[in-house]
């Protein structure tokens, strides 16, 4: 095996102090002088008709500095994906969810701004509106758009395989259905931004974002300027979960206002205004067919299934794409077919979330293996690994699977859990239950049609050596990306971590597509990588010619020059080196040459020593339509087995542990891989067990706030037994690929399947509310007694 | 009377009036007058607090005085864990806000002979932390325990938590089995009630306008007698309760009959409640599984009188009672023959 | 209206003049730049505002400034000083306790009142001491080693594992 000097270790994070002593900067803390404050004006209607707006009060108010509608915002049409741009900043004839933007005001301080707001007078005209996919899709129903007939945002229909033929070979075929609920990010941190402009017309935006360059390009269209006028940064940003992936319309309200009056502005979203912005998980029904064999050969899936979308687009298409995309491995299914529905309604519009579109298909399938595997009596694991592809494998939609640690996996779960002694043994009210599930590392594409490179990195040693610098518009949302790629720039060039600093989050750095789809670590490490490469080949082409030596015997570890053969006499070199540094005490007197000596003379016969890197992935995927939706240059996996105790008088689930195994190919950071993996079983237990965003029947959000909208704080947290599994990815920096999404997808079918062992009913709605739980054991008993 | 459909947690002092837990909406809808409240209906966001004057009375005296002097129009502020959540997101306003941390007596528990008295603006950790509570009170311990977490607990009072008059309210089963009576002084003097006589709806207490809540007074329970409290929720820290229950029970040590016991019920009507069928059904019956699970269906089938909403189902509620009235007994009555 | 307030923040007195309506989260952050405390609801929901207040945990949004008049008030930037981060800190960059970092000032001054009232929590306490500080990133796990590699009986150098 390769041996790692930095990598595969427990580092700590670069950015950890600063965080842990409040020294770390995010949006909200940034003031500047005569900043101006801005607030939106939001509808209070689903659905309805914009009659005027009245905005003479408000500009009226002293300390207001500007009042702005769609006449002065302009109604250019944006959104996430090009092919769907379904979005204006302000809503111009009509809103179509409570929350809708319909104006804006810039003022000296919050409180004229709110108050300014509050004088903004909006006739409306109420229309009916749908709040549901069942209604959205009725005959006759109100519609959102008057392009999307019948209210549907995209279909998907596919075929891979034969399913029919693919049915009649079966011994054994399960439907089933299943409803998931609304989620949302619950990130700590709400959106914020500050916009500002300066003499020469260049607009800055420093905003809570995941994807700087995809904001900068948005705001480049929707304001009509150039993208090299434009500067996005991310100071840190506290949690994005896929919810910050896209520019959303304050950053846009921001950017115009600033720009309007040549004064920085900010604005923040409130606890509230976030759940009005949603753009997390979507609702999905799914209705999935799978058909085997009965020694246990899985032969064909029949897959069906709506998502609710909101208002608008946003990821939609995506996702609807994703959805369908993900079920195709990790088990050898030869046959699929896939019918996807977005719907639009009356409710503020879904999007990415972290395991984007997969993670109730992967709840639903991983339970209908169980159910197979429980009808012909086979261990839910060995049905399992009998199925399971290999590396190099590819899926009927083409994905290919460069490695595929994925039995290792299962095995470790195995063994972790205690498995073969538990399954089958415990007391009723207790239950154990497994699943698998992949993820991409990275989407094969961007987000507009382009041949752009996915990441550049550059990286310049300073004049001594003494550190490399390393610049990327990568965006560290708190997954750990910056010392990842501290990290890999330190293994490539081959000195210490503390010799390497990093800048990140800022277009001025580069192009980053950003932190979603799991991207970061396999793309912008891989450009990281050779930017650090470049360095270190500059570096020893210098010492080559000085010490002549040829440059294939020179090698730098741990700070310092290897030589493969005889070392050389250095004694000049280091000469030199202490000349240029007369009075310094700290002179190098190892018995190595140092990478400072090295870098230093490198310096000076070829200044500034400048490493660049790119990355983009090789062509993916088949030539369907969609084709491009889940493919990826490698792909993570997992297995977990979660533990469960159901009170039966009650139906409160308590997780009693959980075990997992991800490979994520060489893991970079372990501090880090370990920690994606709790995070994301937390985000898992919580939308398994209680989260969910309630509407009343006017289509506003009951539940807010983080009180009612309910994530797992430290008390619901189960003892998690975390395993690093790591295959060597080809496609992958070092052989690494993600971590952060993957992990989450056994979590939810793991949970259902342990409460199934437990109680031994089904339970086909998430989330697993104690109520949920005690009907279906209620209506269990009386199904059985009768 | 405005109630709003907004559903406000926590615990705080008399901006009970105003608040109407959505749990009880669709119980009142004929019965009173009110007006859902849109959040937001004019697009205001930001959280911030609106003016008001404030107030810090040294003295009960000067409270009620301030009290008495701004009519309905003042709001207390103890902990502010309720209070000022309500008045950021604009489900109440007000003018004046008179604090009542500078009055050093309401904040104490005192021991005497035969009873306790807690001040109004006791804390759920001081409660916590005290000892006649832990040894004498347990169920109360618990029910401060468990409302919210550390940090609200910090703040959040038992006389807030009273005077919001929530159904699901965390220290209201156990006051009531405990036989609590409510302190109440006002310009013309004092006043005691029995705690049952205080709640008159969500939100809504018999305090006057002019009346201030200074504390509690806890008959301390004699020999043979034990009380626990349960909570259902659907995690398990920062929640509001679905249901909540607490049972008293004191025993005949010789024979193992129940002498006397109370339970208390929450969220299931508009007050918190006690279960007087289900109490009645134990007296004098030997104190057993049987005994305590048929308390249950009692209270499950007579006491409780649950409505639908978000948190959950009437049915659910009910079915809820029965299990947590069983349990809660069963582990008062272990600690009662502990003793 | 204005009044003036006088408290103890980090051992540095202050003696500022603040509208009645300023809570002492605002205050920190916009009137002193103690940008440290956090504000990830404003309603009492979250804890990235806790600071300690006369030697309690409280969310700093649900305290008026006027309330903290007399106060002793520590906040995350008071933790360490110029010999550097204080061991509990150390112990969340170590452990790797911090991802995106917002709500951490909050859990790290729960933690340090927890452990300054008990050198030696349980497991479940510290479970319940953190009740209040939701943290999206982490799951917890981390958070839990680190506070837990602070007990008296785990400062030996075990690694403090839950």
């Amino acid at each position: 095996m390769e041996k790692f000097d930095v990598i595969r270790s427990y580092a700590p994070r670069l950015d950890a102090p600063d965080k842990a002593t409040g020294k770390a900067i995010f949006t909200d803390d940034i003031s500047r002088p005569g900043m101006l404050y801005g607030a939106m004006l939001q509808s209070p209607h689903a659905h309805a008709k914009i009659i005027s707006i009245d905005t003479s009060k408000a500009e009226r108010l002293e300390g207001v500095k500007a009042v702005i509608t769609s006449k002065e915002a302009g109604t250019i049409k944006y959104g996430v994906s090009p092919a769907r741009y379904d979005e204006t900043v302000f809503a111009t004839d009509k809103v179509r969810y409570v929350g809708d933007e319909i104006a804006a005001v810039a003022a000296t301080t919050l409180e004229i701004a709110l108050k300014a707001v509050d004088l903004i007078q909006v006739e409306y005209k109420v229309l009916p509106a749908v709040l549901t996919i069942e209604d959205a899709m009725k005959e006759g129903a109100p519609q959102l758009h008057e392009e999307f007939a019948g209210n549907l945002c995209a279909e998907v229909h596919q075929e891979f395989g034969n399913v029919e033929e693919g049915f009649k070979k079966c011994d054994i075929i399960k439907t089933t259905t299943m409803k998931s609920k609304r989620q949302d990010a619950a990130f700590i941190e709400m959106q914020a931004c500050l916009a500002e402009i300066d003499r020469r017309g260049t607009l800055t935006l420093t905003t809570s974002s995941q994807v700087p360059h995809y904001v900068q390009r948005t705001v480049a269209m929707v304001l009509g300027m150039d993208v090299g006028k434009i500067r996005v940064m991310k100071p840190y940003v506290g949690g994005g979960f896929g919810i910050k992936a896209a520019a959303n319309h304050q950053e846009l309200v921001c950017c115009i206002l600033a720009r309007m009056l040549n004064k920085p502005v900010k604005m923040n979203f409130t606890r509230e205004q976030v759940f009005k912005y949603a753009r997390a998980r979507h609702q999905f029904t799914h209705v999935i067919t799978t058909g085997a064999k009965k020694d246990g050969t899985l032969v064909a899936l029949k897959h069906e299934c709506y998502l609710d979308g909101g208002a608008y687009t946003s990821f939609g298409i995506a996702t609807v794409y994703y959805s369908g995309a993900l079920l195709s491995g990790p088990y050898k299914l030869p046959n699929m077919s896939y019918d996807g529905y977005r719907v639009y309604n009356n409710k503020p519009a879904c999007g990415a979330q972290r395991g984007h579109g997969a993670v109730i298909a992967r709840a639903a399938f991983e339970q209908q293996m169980d159910m197979i595997a429980e009808e012909i009596g086979m261990d839910p694991m060995e049905l399992r690994i009998k199925n399971m592809m290999n590396a190099g494998d590819t899926t009927c939609n083409d994905l290919n699977m460069s490695s595929f640690g994925m039995s290792e996996c299962i095995e470790a779960v195995r063994e972790g859990s205690d498995w073969d002694k538990k399954k089958g043994t415990l007391p009723k009210g207790k239950g154990i239950g497994m699943a698998c599930g992949f993820f991409v590392s990275g989407a094969g594409f961007p987000i507009y049609r382009s041949d752009t490179f996915h990441c550049t990195v550059i990286c310049k040693l300073t004049e001594d050596g003494g550190a490399a610098l390393v610049y990327t518009a990568s965006a560290e949302i708190g997954q750990g990306s910056d010392t990842a790629f501290a990290m890999i720039v330190a293994e490539a060039i081959g000195i210490p971590l503390e010799n390497v600093r990093l800048a990140s989050g800022d277009t001025d750095m580069g192009v980053d597509l950003g932190a979603y789809s799991s991207r970061q670590t396999l793309m912008t490490g891989h450009a990281a990588k050779e930017a650090g490469e470049h360095v270190r080949q500059q570096v020893l082409e210098v010492l080559a010619t000085q010490l002549n030596t040829p440059v294939e015997e020179l090698d730098i570890k741990k700070g310092f020059i290897e030589f493969k053969n005889k070392t050389p006499d250095f004694s000049a070199l280091r000469t030199r080196y202490i000349k240029e540094h007369r009075g310094w005490t700290d002179n190098p007197d190892s018995e190595k040459l140092t990478f400072k000596e090295a870098s230093r003379i490198a310096f000076l016969e070829k200044g500034s020593i400048v490493g660049t890197g790119k990355y983009r992935p090789h062509w993916l995927g088949g030539k369907f339509k969609g084709a491009a939706v889940g493919t990826s240059p490698a792909y993570g996996c997992s297995a977990q087995v979660a533990e469960v105790t159901v009170d039966i008088e009650t139906g409160q689930i308590t997780i009693d542990n959980i075990t997992d195994a991800h490979d994520c190919g060489k893991a970079i950071n372990m501090n880090s891989v370990e920690g994606q993996m709790q995070g994301s079983i937390s985000m898992g237990i919580g939308e398994a067990l209680h989260e969910e965003v309630i509407f009343n029947d006017k289509g506003e959000v009951l539940n807010n706030d983080l009180a009612e909208y309910k994530i797992v704080t430290s008390m619901d947290m189960p003892p998690v037994k975390a395993i690093v599994i790591e295959s060597d990815e080809p496609n992958g920096p070092f052989g690494a690929k993600e971590v952060g999404e993957g992990a989450i997808m056994p979590t939810i079918p793991a949970i259902l399947n342990a409460v199934y062992d437990a109680i031994g009913v089904r339970i086909s709605e998430l989330p697993l509310t104690p109520e949920r739980v005690y009907n279906a054991i209620q209506a269990y008993k009386e199904k059985k007694s009768a | 009377m405005i109630f709003t459909i907004f559903c406000v947690r926590h615990y705080e002092y008399d901006v009970g009036i105003d608040i109407f837990l959505s749990t009880y909406r669709f119980l009142y809808d004929s019965a009173m007058d009110y007006q859902i409240i849109s959040i937001n209906q004019k697009g205001e966001n930001f959280m911030l607090l609106p003016k008001f004057e404030f107030y810090e009375p040294t003295s009960i005296q000067q409270a009620i005085e301030l009290k008495k002097k701004y009519q309905g129009k003042a709001k207390l502020l103890a902990g502010g864990t309720d209070l000022l959540v309500h008045l950021k997101k604009k489900l109440i306003t007000t003018d004046h806000i008179i604090s009542l941390s500078k009055i050093k007596d309401l904040s104490q528990i005192k021991e005497e002979r035969d009873f306790i008295e807690i001040g109004a603006c006791v804390t759920m950790s001081q409660l916590s932390k005290s000892k006649v509570i832990q040894e004498k009170f347990s169920a109360l311990k618990e029910g401060g325990d468990n409302l919210g977490n550390h940090l609200i607990r910090n703040r959040a009072t038992i006389g807030g938590n009273v005077c919001g008059a929530s159904p699901a309210a965390d220290t209201l089963p156990a006051l009531l089995v405990y036989q609590t009576q409510v302190l109440l002084q006002g310009p013309d003097g004092r006043r005691k009630v029995a705690i049952e006589s205080f709640f008159k709806g969500p939100g809504k207490t018999i305090i006057k306008d002019d009346e201030i809540l200074t504390g509690f007074e806890l008959p301390i329970p004699q020999k043979n007698c034990g009380a626990h409290y349960i909570q259902l929720g659907k995690r398990k820290s920062s929640e509001i309760n679905v249901v909540n229950v607490a049972s008293f029970i004191e025993i005949n040590p010789g024979n193992k009959t129940i002498k006397n016991c109370r339970i208390a019920l929450g969220a299931v009507a508009a007050t918190p409640i006690r279960s007087f069928f289900a109490e009645d059904a134990l007296k004098n019956k030997t104190a057993d599984e049987t005994a305590f699970y048929e308390a249950g269906e009692v209270a499950r089938r007579k006491d409780c009188k649950p409505i639908d909403d978000f948190r959950g189902t009437a049915e659910y509620r009910r079915a809820m009672i029965g299990v947590l009235t069983k349990r809660t007994l069963e582990t008062a009555y272990k600690q009662a023959m502990a003793q | 209206m204005k009044r003036i307030i006088n408290l103890t923040i980090n051992k540095i007195i202050y003696e500022h003049a603040v509208e009645v309506n300023t809570t002492l989260a605002d205050f920190l952050r916009y009137e002193l730049g103690l940008t440290g405390t956090k504000k990830g609801c404003d309603t009492g929901d979250c804890g990235a505002c806790t600071v300690i207040l006369d030697g309690d945990t409280v969310n700093s949004c649900l305290v008026l400034a006027v309330q903290a008049d007399g106060a002793v008030i520590e906040t995350i930037e008071g933790l360490s000083n110029e010999d550097g981060l204080h061991p509990l800190q150390q112990a969340f960059v170590e452990k790797g306790a911090i991802q995106c970092g917002f709500c951490s000032p909050g859990v790290i001054m729960s933690s340090k009142n927890l452990l300054d009232k008990n050198d030696n929590p349980s497991n479940q306490e510290i479970r319940e001491g953190l009740s209040g500080n939701l943290c999206r990133c982490t799951g917890y796990t981390k958070i839990f080693e680190a506070v837990s590699s602070q007990c008296s009986d785990n400062k030996g150098g075990s690694h403090g594992k839950i």
